[in-house]
This record gives structure tokens, sequence and C-alpha cells, in this order.
């Protein structure tokens, strides 16, 4: 996403709420923080899983506040407003990962609840024979996932801090000056770093419990207001209706999405998302098996209302309110280039713009509470996946590497002193890589992490294999996991930057042609899999099966 | 469990998983061509009645059969333990 020109476009004076929201939100999570810690105890399993004590209602809105990052409140309404309905096929990927809750969560609990585990790294190794390179890989894997996240949802922060506050362009601060952005992230890392630091996951789920009621109570109230600024439900459907028929159909606008792209997206790509590190550690520390059952059928429920009501309904009306211009080519016919309307400004503001420009004119004397509110809602959504992914990289980088090959003799209150450690820098990094591309135009780091964000819900899904095999089927060995997830791994790398980077114009550039051909007909992360399942299947039937005790240990944990 | 209670469970779960797979290739893979408006057809309808999109209304109707399947499941066929 490139957030650079959500600033241009202020829109209305908004008065001095976002002084006392902002201020509010921003206490409300110390408060929380201080209270996790009040709460916890000095361990391991505390620190990163509450003490696998988390009820239903903690564990379902901590599970969708991580789903949901600043991409679905404001990519998501961006490409509704580019490509038209065809991205409404998305919302089709939140049963699935709705039911993947369960059907894997339930066995990740009770198998992690067993035998004490913390990472995903720490059962996945542990099932096939305590590989060191399988827990390598999967820490890999989680460190893949996490980084990007974590920035791109700093960055997010930072711009939406620009939004609140837009009739203020610079802050004063010790003498010194400085923009509302480099404040914004550097107030919100803070925050976020203090709150996670303080608490773990108990302060983390809490917050995300208030996080998460903001982000869905913001959507829904988004399509309410969009529909109201049309005149209500007839009016905006009418304004619909006269869209251009590419923007009615599928493949879209930009013929971006078959229905062979959305199909593996919705099976692949949802999956994935609900067995990254943050998510999977959420599984652990879910209390019991109804825990996540509930949670399963509530996020069903819950969240594609949130999505076909609330974010796409917005994108569209905005499509309808502030028509972009479609670059036709003459020839062809084929529609080359979407150039968003002025008002917008860019695709990702679509959200913004709209309720910005529209919603503080139609709503009257609620309208500037309304708007800080969604405003807020956004700001939610980008702060509960990064302290997620803050939290998720903690434990990963010390479970799985500082315990297993630094310090192996490392007590369990060491390795918590460490894992705050970790938060510490990680969290200091990412505001410092944010703040430099921000800040110096021929650093440009974050271009290539953007589009590493795409990518990596396909690196994730390279442990979908061993997870579905560890869970369900138990026939794969040790060498076919590494095989087929390195296989996997390596034609998602051909979906990234890095074989133009490395091979230069010629090979590099073949490979990136290619990728791109089949990032039009398929999900990244489906044609990784494609790709890792067989090596997994056809190595496994030629190596040494996993110790026949645990396999057996595991079916019976498992089955409960 | 007795043997009869297990019989009609798994073909429950069969029956649910194959609706939900239905529902996943219906509403978002190659099934959404028996709805999908020709943008060349002059003729083609793009929005059913009170103008809502055709494609919206098919994508919420497979939708609410998903969240339907996951709660049958959850009433019938997910354990607590």
């Amino acid at each position: 996403m490139d957030f650079s020109i959500l600033a241009q476009n202020s829109g209305p004076d908004l008065g001095k709420m976002p002084y006392i929201m902002f201020g509010a939100y921003l206490v409300l999570l110390m408060g929380i923080g201080g209270y996790g810690y009040i709460k916890s105890k000095m361990s391991e399993e505390d620190y990163y899983l509450a003490g696998r004590r988390q009820s239903f209602i903690v564990t379902v809105l901590t599970i969708m506040a991580a789903y949901f990052s600043s991409a679905g409140m404001l990519g998501f309404p961006g490409t509704a407003y580019k490509e038209g309905v065809a991205f409404f096929l998305m919302t089709l990927n939140l049963p699935v990962a709705g039911c993947a809750i369960y059907l894997l969560g339930s066995r990740i609990g009770r198998i992690g609840r067993v035998k004490g585990y913390v990472t995903p790294a720490d059962m996945i190794s542990d099932y096939y024979d305590n590989s060191s390179i399988l827990r390598i890989l999967v820490a890999f894997i989680g460190f893949l996932y996490g980084v990007p996240y974590l920035i791109i949802q700093i960055r997010a922060g930072g711009h939406i801090a620009e939004q609140i506050f837009s009739s203020t362009p610079t802050v004063m601060i010790l003498g010194g000056q400085y923009s509302v952005f480099t404040v914004g992230t550097t107030i919100l890392t803070l925050v976020m770093m203090l709150y996670v630091l303080v608490g773990g996951m108990r302060s983390v789920a809490l917050a995300d419990v208030v996080q998460g009621s903001l982000l869905l109570c913001g959507t829904l109230v988004a399509g309410g207001v969009t529909i109201y600024a049309f005149g209500g439900v007839g009016k905006y459907c009418e304004a619909v209706s006269k869209l251009p028929p590419k923007a009615l159909s599928l493949p879209g606008i930009t013929d971006r999405f078959s229905p062979w792209t959305m199909l593996t997206i919705c099976l692949f790509a949802s999956t994935a998302s609900i067995i990254q590190p943050a998510q999977w550690m959420r599984l652990y520390a879910a209390k019991s098996a109804r825990a996540l059952k509930q949670s399963a059928v509530t996020f069903c429920a819950i969240l594609p209302v949130c999505f076909l009501l609330g974010i796409m309904l917005v994108g569209l009306g905005a499509r309808a309110m502030y028509p972009p211009t479609d670059t036709v080519d003459a020839v062809t016919g084929a529609v080359t280039s979407v150039t968003p309307h002025p008002v917008i400004g860019n695709f990702d503001q679509a959200l913004v713009a709209l309720l910005k420009n529209k919603g503080v004119e139609v709503l009257g004397t609620a309208g500037p509470f309304v708007v800080m509110l969604i405003l807020m809602a956004i700001l939610a959504a980008a702060m509960s996946t990064a302290d997620a992914s803050l939290h998720a990289l903690s434990a990963v980088l010390t479970r799985d590497i500082y315990d297993r090959y630094i310090r192996p003799q490392a007590g369990e209150k060491e390795r918590a002193w460490v894992g705050r450690i970790v938060i510490v820098i990680a969290a200091l990094l990412a505001l410092w890589l944010v703040q430099v591309g921000q800040n110096n135009q021929n650093f440009k780091p974050l271009q290539m992490i953007t589009e590493m964000m795409f990518v990596a819900i396909a690196f994730s899904c390279q442990i979908l294999p061993v997870t579905i095999d560890m869970l369900f089927i138990r026939k794969g060995t040790r060498a076919g996991a590494v095989c087929g997830m390195i296989a996997g791994l390596a034609v998602v790398f051909c979906f990234t930057p890095l074989p133009s980077l490395l091979l230069g114009r010629g090979l590099g550039s073949d490979i990136a042609g290619g990728a791109a051909y089949f990032k039009k007909l398929f999900d990244i992360g489906f044609c990784g899999f494609v790709v890792n399942l067989p090596v997994f299947v056809l190595v496994s039937l030629f190596t040494k099966k996993p110790n026949p005790d645990r396999v057996a240990e595991f079916k019976k944990i498992g089955k409960g | 469990m007795s043997q009869v209670e297990k019989s009609k469970r798994r073909i429950l779960g069969v029956m649910l998983a194959l609706i939900f797979a239905l529902a996943l290739v219906m509403g978002a893979g190659p099934g959404i061509y028996l709805v999908n408006p020709d943008p060349a057809d002059p003729t083609a309808r793009f929005s059913i009645f009170g103008g809502v999109p055709v494609i919206f209304a098919w994508v919420a109707l497979w939708c609410m059969v998903q969240a339907a399947v996951a709660a049958v499941a959850y009433f019938y066929l997910w354990d607590d333990n």
C-alpha cells in the first residue's frame, strides 16, 4: 500500500474531537497494559499465552483484530473502488478462515496445552523428530510474515495520525519541529511497545478486545454513513447501478480478479492467515476447544457482514461518488490504467476521503464524532495487527532461536526478559525503518517491504501441508517436511523482488515475468503449495517415518 | 457414543463439507460465470431488484450458505472437548 498521498486531502476541521478521542484511546491502551502487568505472573507461558486461559470473547476478538489489519480497512475499500464488485468475492475467504479456527485450532490448542508448546515451531519440530532445520524454517517463515506486517501497520498508523490531526501540520517538541507523521508513529509505537512489554499476551488480548470492538463497529458505521451520504439504500443502489459495466462484473476493471484467483485466495490465503505465528499462538491461548468453537462460528457470522455491508459498500460508493478515470486502449478496448478522482487522491484513501468529505457534511453536529470513530477504528486495525506481530516475533526469536541455539541453558525468567528486549529492539527498529523511508526520498526499503506484505501470507501458506499432516494424516516425514517447505518457499520467493536483485536482468526478469503471469491466475500461496505438497509427499514415501510413539500420542491428544 | 450416532455424524460431516465446498466454488470460483454479466452484451443485466449488483447478491447468498453450514456444524458436529 502507498499511503504517501493520504495527507494531501485534509478535509473539514474536526475541532477538538481528535485530541479528546486520540488521547482517550492512548490512555485506555496504557491502562490495559498496566492491568495486564498487575494480573500477570512471571512465567513464560503467562507472558506469551496469558496462561492458556483466554475466554471465548477475548479469543474471538483478538483473532478478529489480528486478522483485520490496516490493509483490510484501507486497502480493501481502495481495491473495491478501483476494480468494482469483482473484489467482493474476497468476502468468501472469511467463513473458510472461521471454520479453520475450529478444525485446525481445536487440535492445535489441545496438543499445545498438553505438551506445553508456545510457538508453531515448538509443535512442528517436536512432531517431526525434534528437527532443528524444521524449527529454523518455521521460525524463518514467522519472521518473513511478522516483520513486513509490523512495519506497514506502524506506517499506516502514522498516516492515520496525519488524517486525525490534519489541521496541525507540524508539532514543536523541545524546540524542534516535527511532522505529525513522525510524532504519531513514535507515540503509537512507544505506547504499543509499552503495553506489549509489560503485560505480554494478557495486555495484547485485552487491548485487542477494545480494538476489535472498535474496528467492527467502525466498519459498519462506515457502511451506514456511506448509504446515508447517498440519501438511503435506494439512492445508493441507483448510483451504483450506473457504474461502468466492467465495475459490476468479473474480472473487474483491469481484469485483475478471475474466479480462479479468488477461489485460491479464499481457500489458501485465509487458512494461511489462521496458522501464521500470531494466530497460532492465539489458538494455544484459548482456554478450551469450546472457546475456539464459539469463536469460529462468531467469526463466520460477523466478519462477512462487516466486509459486505461495511468496507466493500464504502469502496463501491466512493467509485459512484468520485469516479476514477479509466484509460482505455483504443485497439484492444482493455483498461490500461485507472487514475483516482482528485478528491480521493490515492486508492487506499477511498474510505477516508469519502467519510471526511461527505460524513461531516451529512451528519451535522454528530459528524466529527462519527468520522473520528471510524478513523480510530482504522487506527485500531493497524495497532491490533502490529501488537500481535510484535508479540509473536518476540516469542519466535526467543523460543526458537535464543533458547535453542544461543543459550539453551537459559531459565524461564531469563527467556521472558530476552523476549522483552526483543520487543524493544524490534519496535524501535521498525520505527526507525518507517522514519528513514519517510524522510529519505532515495531510500525506499519500504517499497520492497510493502510488496513483501502481499507475499507474507504466501510464506505462511507453506506451513499448511505439514500442519494438515501433523494434525490429521500423519504420513509425512521430517525429510519430506523440510524438502516440501524449502521448495514452497523457493517458489514464493520468485514472487518477490529477490530474483531480479540476485540474478539481474536476464534470468531474474524471466522469473519475474513468469511470476507476474501466475499471479494473475492464482493466489501466490497456492503456487507455492502446489509445489510444496508433491515434494512433501514424494520425499515422505522414501524416508524414515517419525517416532511411532509420538505419532500415536499426537493422534490421541488431537482427537481429544 | 453409539455406532449409529457416529455413522450419522460422519454422514452429516461429509454433507456439510460438500455443501461448503459447493458454496465456495459457486460463490468465489467458476460458479460465478452462471450470473456474471458480460460487459460487451448490451442486454446484460448488472443489477437485480432495487438496483443491487448481481455479483453482490450472489456473494451474499453463498456467504450465508457458508455461515449456515458453520452454524449447523457448531450445533450438531463440532465437539466441545
